[in-house]
């Protein structure tokens, strides 16, 4: 039985399409809506996540919160760095620490770019690739979800 | 009343959680894995948190995850519905030293109600009548022969830690107890980490009948008219009906008063059920589960009860409010589970996308379901779909509307048992009521021009 859910999967073919068209266009941004989908390819520097999705909620609505992936910045070569746990996001060893890494930074696999703590245990989350640090997706101190995007990474060409 | 529940459970039970937290004003949280994302406790619930992959495991048995999603989310209870956690006494513990409630009973209540040796010693204590057998664990072949010879051929070996049928054998005579003993011991072993078994008198024809329970912390106790939960099948449920047809006068009265001796003598607090066999005008206690059952709509309906609201409410701190009319029958009820299952290829379990769904409706139907059209059934979980419990004026008539409201009943894209439950409906010794648990397996499935029927085979 696959895991996969057709209904919800991205069309990555048509996606691979406007993002051609939007490089040869020179226009910013394409949309297109077809039943419940909804892509939008941007053109660079704007690649961003919606802010205050990323957060686990907060409880300060009366409707439920959906947190999706946001998987466009991914076609556009970004990989994310997604929370293995459920917890508290800090991106120092320590308050009053630096952080353990910045945007613009370099990072190489396996070096740690946050800590995740859940029930006292701080869980070092690390750079499954190489490459450069392009945004950071959780707030310091918030909480965050499993499967929750933390970073973007740009990975360096191989 | 307490502020906001973690719902740590999915499908049809954390719906029903969220829909009595959400009539009392109290903030719900959902928990849900990663094949969960579309899944409607996910959506309805005021808040929710992804806590895994599918593999239950990693998710909604994942403790660290939902203590965490309970603290990043405020919550000040843990349900934790039936199934997964519900009767993990480690796991109540955990949330009784977090600071978290658990609506249930305390964790030493769990974990003695868990031993199923040491519950039939409570049971016993408590003056309940037990299966005539060992007294507590039974730790040689000789001492499975000593019961043998008091109370006689076939007994069965049960595994303490048991369940489900696991770690259980039979024994027709004392020749064959040294083999039912060990083999008892060993599954018992590998299946829960325990070899311990105890042993019973073997009832062949028996009913299981039950008691829905509620107690609070100010030393009230209501117990409720039986259930009977006959129609099973490999030791699983799948109709249950109140009250229990023809039982003879005061075996209901005698039921209801054992179980509230019971939850007396333990300082129960919250839902549970106090399980029993009923066998030729007596009945014994088997067991004692401290949790919210799937078939506690069949009591709702007869009694006007609602069980969950109860539950928050006494682990808010508050007093139960049952009326006293709750605790005599207001006419019958059949609970029917609808499961992914292929009655007709040996009940072969079904996942896949539900194309058409469309309930039953009317008068005296109640659906508990987390099904809608479009959704996909993931593989990772149980089978149940939904429950049907219909309600009526006597048992005749709610085996009619249970009849008419199967019949609407619409759920493709895989097969399911709605026509398993129509056979049952139709078969003669159900209708005359007070079938044994042997119902199902004394019976073959044959297909009639696309419906199921259920033939009898003798000897």
């Amino acid at each position: 039985m696959p895991e996969i859910d057709e209904n919800r999967s991205l069309p990555l073919r048509e996606v691979e399409q406007l993002v051609e068209l939007v490089r040869e266009s020179g226009v910013g941004e394409i949309r297109v809506r077809r039943g419940e989908t909804e892509i939008s390819v941007k053109a660079r520097p704007e690649v961003q996540a919606t802010p205050g999705k990323d957060q686990v909620p907060t409880g300060t609505q009366g409707v439920p919160e959906v947190i999706e992936p946001d998987l466009s910045p991914e076609m556009d070569g970004l990989h994310a760095v997604r929370s293995p746990v459920v917890g508290t996001f800090y991106r120092a060893p320590a308050p009053g620490e630096d952080a353990y890494v910045e945007v613009g930074d370099t990072v190489s696999a396996g070096q740690t770019l946050c800590i995740v703590e859940a029930m006292k245990l701080m869980n070092e989350i690390v750079a499954d690739v190489s490459g450069e640090v392009i945004e950071v997706l959780a707030e310091n101190a918030g909480g965050v979800e499993y499967d929750q995007p933390l970073f973007y990474l740009r990975p360096d060409e191989q | 009343m307490i502020g906001k529940v973690l719902v740590a459970n999915r499908g049809e039970i954390a719906l029903r959680i969220i829909r009595a937290c959400r009539e009392l004003g109290v903030r719900s949280v959902a928990v849900y894995s990663t094949a969960d994302r579309d899944s409607l406790h996910h959506e309805l619930a005021d808040e929710s948190v992804c806590i895994g992959p599918p593999p239950a495991a990693s998710s909604y048995l994942n403790v660290p995850a939902i203590i965490s999603a309970a603290e990043l989310t405020g919550a000040d209870a843990i349900h934790p519905g039936y199934g997964f956690l519900a009767e993990n006494a480690r796991f109540a513990e955990i949330c009784e030293r977090v600071g978290l409630r658990f609506v249930g009973p305390a964790s030493g209540t769990i974990a003695r109600m868990g031993d199923k040796a040491e519950a039939r010693k409570a049971a016993s204590e408590a003056g309940v009548p037990v299966t005539p057998g060992s007294e507590g664990p039974c730790g040689s072949v000789d001492e499975v022969k000593r019961v043998g010879a008091e109370v006689g051929y076939p007994l069965v070996i049960k595994a303490s830690a048991g369940g489900g049928g696991k770690g259980m054998r039979v024994a027709e005579a004392e020749a064959e107890a040294e083999a039912a003993y060990l083999g008892a011991s060993r599954e018992a072993a590998a299946n829960f980490g325990d070899g311990s078994v105890y042993v019973e008198k073997y009832l062949e024809r028996l009913r299981h009948v039950e008691v829905q329970v509620l107690a609070d912390s100010y030393g009230q106790m209501v117990t409720f008219p039986e259930r009977d939960c006959s129609i099973q099948r490999r030791y699983q449920k799948l109709i249950e009906e109140s009250p229990a047809p023809c039982l003879p006068e005061g075996v209901r009265e005698g039921l209801m008063a054992a179980s509230e001796d019971l939850i007396g003598s333990l300082g129960y607090e919250g839902a549970g059920t106090v399980e029993f066999v009923y066998a030729d005008g007596e009945f014994y206690f088997i067991e004692m589960n401290t949790r919210l059952q799937v078939e506690h709509p069949v009591t709702e309906m007869i009694s006007g009860a609602d069980i969950v609201a109860e539950q928050l409410k006494v682990v808010s701190g508050e007093r139960l409010e049952i009326p006293d009319d709750a605790l005599s029958p207001d006419g019958h009820a059949i609970e029917f589970r609808i499961n992914a299952e292929d009655p007709g290829r040996n009940f072969l379990p079904q996942a896949g996308l539900v194309e058409v769904y469309n309930p039953p409706g009317g008068p005296g139907v109640r659906v508990d379901s987390h099904l809608y059209a479009g959704y996909r059934v993931p593989p990772h979980y149980d089978s149940l779909l939904a429950k049907l419990i219909v309600h009526a004026r006597d048992r005749e008539a709610s085996i009619r509307r249970g009849l008419r409201a199967l019949d609407e009943f619409a759920i493709s894209g895989m097969d399911t048992t709605l026509p398993l439950h129509l056979a049952v409906l139709e078969d003669d010794e159900f209708r005359r009521g007070g079938v044994t648990t042997r119902f199902l397996s004394d019976r073959e499935l044959e297909s009639e021009g696309g419906l199921l029927r259920l033939v009898q085979h003798f000897g």
